[in-house]
């Protein structure tokens, strides 16, 4: 049986998927070895993800032959 | 959707963050690692993980090629005619390297541009080092340009080589490495302005400000 959404609960869905689309990005970027830098790389969408982790990370990525 | 579920995913979200955090910093097992957050997302999971090779243990990157035949100590003669410095120091470059090993300061002189890019009169006639750039492309060697302080200087020295001039000291030098504190230089006209083989943080603060013609290294 259906339920009626919360607008709450509409924001909560909204970023949810919003931050899955950015992990989906963010995987892509790894398997293209792209892990650190400017767009489209692992780190910039980790950023977009939180961006409160800007300036925290100690970065050591896997070597891309 | 009930609140209980969206919360669920909401921790399942942060912790797919923050197992992409940890793999950017190297942390693929033990705790706190992508394989912690594995653990947490699928409980009583089996792993067998097989952490890639990271940067900090791959040691330092393969030079390229025009740098890896680089003899420091290369021979640099004193400078016959007083506007050559520039030519002498990418000569020097050229046969340290062994890009060139073979190369002339009048094939220098030629390839920068006599006498529109270098003449008697002036020198070398731009500072920013176009038209030596213009040489190391002939060779296939990228450059880079900048104007820059002398722990800048320094700190390239220990990777690259390239040519430096002052614009208080009217004069260009190459680069050896590093002596110490020091700047190793490859020095045409030694004793000029009181420098000999090295170039202290005084007399490069005191000669500049400095413009650089760099080998990407």
């Amino acid at each position: 049986m259906a339920t009626e959404q919360t607008s709450d609960e509409e924001a909560r869905l909204t970023t949810l998927e919003q931050q899955q689309g950015l992990i989906t990005q963010a995987l892509v970027a790894a398997l293209q070895g792209q892990w650190v830098g400017a767009p489209p790389s692992v780190e910039a969408f980790l950023y977009a993800l939180n961006p409160t982790l800007q300036g925290t990370l100690n970065l050591d990525p896997p070597v891309v032959p | 959707m009930t609140d209980e579920r969206l919360s669920v995913l909401e921790a399942q979200q942060g912790l797919q963050t923050d197992a992409i955090a940890q793999m950017l910093q190297g942390h693929w097992v033990g705790f706190p690692s992508l394989e912690a957050d594995l653990g947490a997302l699928s409980p009583g999971i089996q792993l067998e993980p097989h952490p890639p090779l990271l940067s900090s243990e791959a040691g330092p990157p393969t030079p390229p090629d025009y740098l890896k035949h680089f003899y420091p100590s290369t021979d640099m003669p004193q400078q016959v005619y007083s506007w050559t410095c520039s030519a002498c120091a990418l000569d020097w470059v050229l046969r340290a390297t062994q890009v060139a090993p073979n190369h002339t300061r009048e094939q220098a002189v030629e390839e920068i541009g006599y006498p529109e890019n270098i003449n008697p009169t002036y020198g070398l006639m731009d500072a920013n080092g176009t038209a030596l750039r213009a040489v190391y492309d002939l060779y296939a060697i990228p450059t880079f340009q900048a104007w820059l302080n002398f722990d800048q200087v320094w700190a390239a020295a220990g990777h690259t080589t390239g040519q430096i001039s002052g614009g208080a000291w009217y004069h260009w030098v190459a680069i050896r490495g590093q002596s110490g504190s020091d700047i190793w230089i490859a020095n045409s006209a030694p004793g000029y302005a009181g420098v000999y083989d090295t170039l202290s943080r005084d007399q490069f603060n005191r000669l500049g400000p400095f413009s650089c013609v760099l080998l990407v290294p």
